[in-house]
């Protein structure tokens, strides 16, 4: 339910209206399901585009995408005009206040996003017309489109970290766990933003890691560390696993028919996106560390679990990657042997072979090098910026 | 006796650059039998790959009810499965017209490959297109207006929301903003605005690469020729690769495959009066590397046009520019031979719009024009017969090649060249590859293999723009190439 009283100034009333922070907001949920809808759309999108290629603005998986885009745009749209006109004006004192606009922090944060997301739809139409349908998920349009859809969701986790540094131990619990789901769609939408670089066929290449060492670190260990609870970046990385697991055996199971040509192979049912990054090895390395080195230096922190981060990945994902470029993976639990419909036949042994991005052995060491420093950075700006998290209260 | 050696005269760039199969003229009109139905199908050529291509049909002989499209390769891995079809639409206004739109996803040789159902059955036919990229769009103000106004919000909101996240959102429901937070506030809202101005500076420079790689790789180049001129009367032609087809080769873009008899058709056309023309067909003496020796030709300076197809069907034309030094029929030049023909014609700066064009002996050809203006980009049978002094129609045309007749186009500033026969702009050798794969359809090959030629002949073209064009018609009569040259002025 949304606040309805006004927020007394004073100490003691504002304790009592503290306490009453004991279920989850509406627009807490709104979030979620902003978060969910995208990130769902977002995936189907990928497979659409592998399995059946003709797109249209209505198709399912961009309506999902709006969706979650409405659900987040009019919830801030509405939580700003009812703090700042409406019944909900009380609220103004646990609001910030931008243009003479009263809302919480989260609401500007997820308007924000929903403009950048209307922002890249005339850029991707001339995007189109200029230069023709998108064959690269990475296009500059569609850079903007994923950036709003990223800070939909981050403004989503600003709405309930709020909610949560407000909230007493119970709810802080409940909401804790809302806060780690849409946290690990945000993962999830970071992870799909660096699709093309974290391909299996590339673990043996230092590209891998080092867009891993780039992405991940700073959404894990904030998320952590906003979170307070112990291994809570294990838990977001647990949940993608599964969720993206879920998504390997399930979404096959859709029938559906390339409907663009050439039709290199034929498509009978969805194509899933590929086996995912075991990414919970990395964040119990991070959860762990952080952990044993608690008020330590925040550079010590940073470069021991942020090494740690990439070790333990190299570790996984290196053996990983040998299995799944092996026969051994071409079944449907892992999932190699599904190919979209403009995979030439010619072009199947791709799938089971790896590709050397680094061309020689000086730039495939000096790639790993800048994966162990840049995890040790952005590890490093994770912790700030989760701490940063925990202090926020409107 | 000494010979003199004339070498160099080395021209070789491109005419229009990114022009394509054909030069300015990347439409495809073609007259073509699907079983007992004769179709005039013009597919509009996208502008960028993928695109959608606009696909119209005209049922020129048979009541056709149902025309279903789909694109496949011609030849190669694609050539096989087709997504589903997609239904053209039929006029209202005529029902024997048809219209509807395909994707082509990837450059290369295709068939837009027509299901037919109708009064007389059910036929199929494949129409040949080469896909590619003919250059990018800038763009439009109003769009750029709407985005710049987005983007300055963008940036503007950006700025206040971490000012407002860094003065208010850490505070107690209720606790005034203290001065020391307004401070960080207005530091906080000037490195915002350093961020954004470095993350718009960065992103405009990633998003030129982007568009700059997009350009390089996706739009179409001609490989580059490079046309030398040795002892007189010696043309080499040596054709290099482009970068567009090297990213190409598993789409069969490299080998040379012969083209209505001859791997090579080349153009000669003296510019800027168009007066002297040559239709030649040099050997290939090694890899990528074509001589010809020219016939006696009075000097000037040379429009090249170098038309090759390649094994799948994908046609290539390679512009150059060549100087021909003064020469006379005893020092140099060869006479005609095979196939080779020319032409001699007057001043284009001199000519008038002619619907009658002399072919020696009284003989002419008459363009049937049945007094209608020509239109840009309006899909038209170009009639022509041949008649004899009395103006009886000819009984004598023999193939040439192995049609009917030849057609070239050229736009007076030559931003169009276009090689046509009966069946229309597609290559000759695509339809052949085509026929082996489409069975029941073998008369596709409208305008080859007569027994006897008709003395009317029509072309399927239509002009890509506006303009004066010079039109070289070309027919053979007891064993002599004649050519009767047409001008004419075309409406936008």
């Amino acid at each position: 339910m949304a606040h309805s009283a006004p927020y007394p100034a004073s100490a003691p009333a504002q304790s009592a209206v503290l306490g009453r922070v004991a279920e989850i907001p509406w627009y807490v949920w709104g979030s979620a399901i902003a978060v969910t809808s995208t990130t769902v759309g977002l995936y189907w999108d990928i497979s659409w585009h592998t399995s059946i290629g003709r797109d249209t603005f209505w198709t399912p998986a961009h309506l999902c995408i709006h969706f979650g885009a409405i659900v987040a745009g009019l919830s801030s749209v509405y939580l700003i005009l009812s703090t700042t006109f409406g019944k909900n004006r009380g609220a103004q004192e646990s609001s910030v206040r931008i243009w003479g606009f009263y809302g919480p922090l989260g609401a500007f944060v997820s308007l924000w996003g929903g403009l950048a997301m209307l922002t890249s739809a005339p850029f991707d139409d001339w995007w189109h017309n200029a230069f023709g349908l998108d064959v690269q998920i990475m296009s500059p349009p569609h850079v903007v489109l994923i950036l709003g859809i990223f800070t939909v969701g981050l403004g989503g986790l600003f709405l309930i970290v709020s909610e949560m540094n407000r909230a007493g131990a119970a709810a802080r619990a409940k909401l804790n766990r809302v806060f780690l789901y849409a946290g690990c769609m945000l993962t999830i939408l970071l992870l799909m933003l660096n699709y093309e670089y974290t391909d299996y066929t590339l673990s043996h290449s230092a590209i891998y890691y080092r867009v891993l060492a780039l992405a991940m670190p700073p959404a894990l260990v904030g998320i952590a560390r906003a979170s307070g609870y112990r291994w809570a970046a294990t838990k977001v990385a647990g949940i993608y696993v599964g969720l993206w697991l879920l998504a390997l055996w399930l979404v096959p199971l859709v029938p559906a028919q390339a409907k663009l040509g050439p039709v290199y192979t034929r498509i009978t049912h969805l194509v899933p996106l590929e086996f995912p990054v075991l990414l919970f090895a990395g964040a119990a390395a991070v959860d762990f560390l952080l952990d044993r080195l608690a008020g330590r230096n925040k550079w010590l922190q940073a470069a021991v679990a942020g090494a740690g981060f990439v070790l333990v990945m190299i570790a996984v994902e290196w053996p990983v990657g040998s299995f799944l470029v092996s026969p051994l993976a071409e079944n449907r639990i892992f999932g190699t042997d599904y190919y979209s419909y403009m995979m030439r036949p010619s072009d199947y042994h791709l799938n089971h072979e790896f590709y050397a991005w680094e061309k020689t052995r000086a730039e495939f060491w000096l790639g790993m090098v800048f994966a162990f420093v840049a995890a040790i950075l952005t590890t490093r700006v994770g912790l700030a910026w989760g701490d940063w998290m925990r202090r926020v209260r409107r | 006796m000494k010979r003199a050696i004339f070498c160099g005269i080395v021209a070789s760039f491109l005419l229009e650059p990114g022009a394509s199969a054909h030069v300015g003229s990347p439409d495809v009109y073609y007259q073509g039998m699907a079983g007992p139905y004769r179709l005039f199908v013009t597919v509009r050529a996208p502008q960028m790959i993928p695109g959608i291509a606009q696909i119209e049909a005209q049922v020129l002989d048979g009541r056709v009810s149902d025309i279903q499209i789909m694109p496949l390769r011609i030849v190669g891995e694609g050539s096989e499965a087709a997504p589903p079809p997609d239904h053209m639409e039929q006029s209202k206004s005529d029902p024997q017209f048809f219209i509807g739109k395909l994707w082509l996803m990837e450059s290369g040789s295709f068939q837009v490959r027509m299901e037919i159902d109708g009064a007389q059955g059910k036929a199929a036919m494949g129409v040949p297109v080469a896909a590619f990229a003919q250059r990018t769009l800038r763009m439009q103000k109003s769009t750029g207006a709407v985005l710049s106004v987005l983007m300055a919000l963008l940036v503007l909101s950006f700025i206040a929301i971490f000012g407002a996240a860094t003065r208010e959102s850490q505070l107690e429901p209720g606790q005034a903003v203290p001065p020391g937070k307004r401070r960080r506030a207005r530091i906080a809202m000037g490195a915002a605005a350093i961020l954004i101005l470095a993350v718009l500076f960065l992103g405009n420079m990633w998003w030129t690469s982007v568009a700059n790689a997009n350009v390089r790789d996706m739009v179409y180049k001609p490989p580059p020729m490079q046309v030398t001129l040795t002892g007189g009367n010696q043309l080499t032609l040596k054709l290099g690769s482009s970068y567009w087809h090297e990213l190409r080769k598993a789409e069969q873009l490299d080998k040379i495959i012969p083209d209505h008899g001859h791997l090579m058709h080349l153009f000669l056309v003296r510019i800027p009066e168009m007066d002297r023309f040559y239709h030649l067909h040099p050997e290939e003496t090694a890899a990528s590397t074509f001589v010809e020796t020219l016939p006696a030709a009075p000097g000037g300076h040379y429009a090249v046009f170098a038309d090759i197809v390649r094994e799948s069907g994908f046609p290539d034309t390679m512009t150059a520019q060549l100087e021909l030094p003064e020469t006379s029929a005893k020092d140099a030049g060869n006479p005609l031979t095979g196939d080779d023909s020319e032409a001699v014609a007057a001043p284009f700066s001199n000519s008038q719009v002619n619907s009658t064009a002399p072919l020696g002996n009284g003989e002419h050809v008459d363009w049937l024009t049945n007094g209608q203006t020509l239109q840009a980009q309006k899909p038209t049978l170009l009639r022509f017969r041949v008649l004899t002094q009395s103006g009886q129609p000819v009984v004598d045309l023999e193939p040439y090649m192995g049609m009917a007749g030849h057609l070239v186009i050229l736009r007076r500033d030559l931003s169009v060249f276009a090689h046509v026969h009966p069946a229309g702009s597609v290559p000759m050798a695509a339809l052949m590859l085509l026929e082996k794969r489409t069975p029941g359809s073998a008369d596709s090959m409208q305008g080859m293999h007569y027994e006897s030629v008709p003395a009317e002949i029509t072309f399927p073209y239509g002009f890509p723009q506006a303009g004066d064009y010079r039109l070289f018609v070309q027919i053979k009569r007891n064993g002599q190439v004649q050519t009767g040259v047409f001008d004419a002025h075309v409406e936008p």
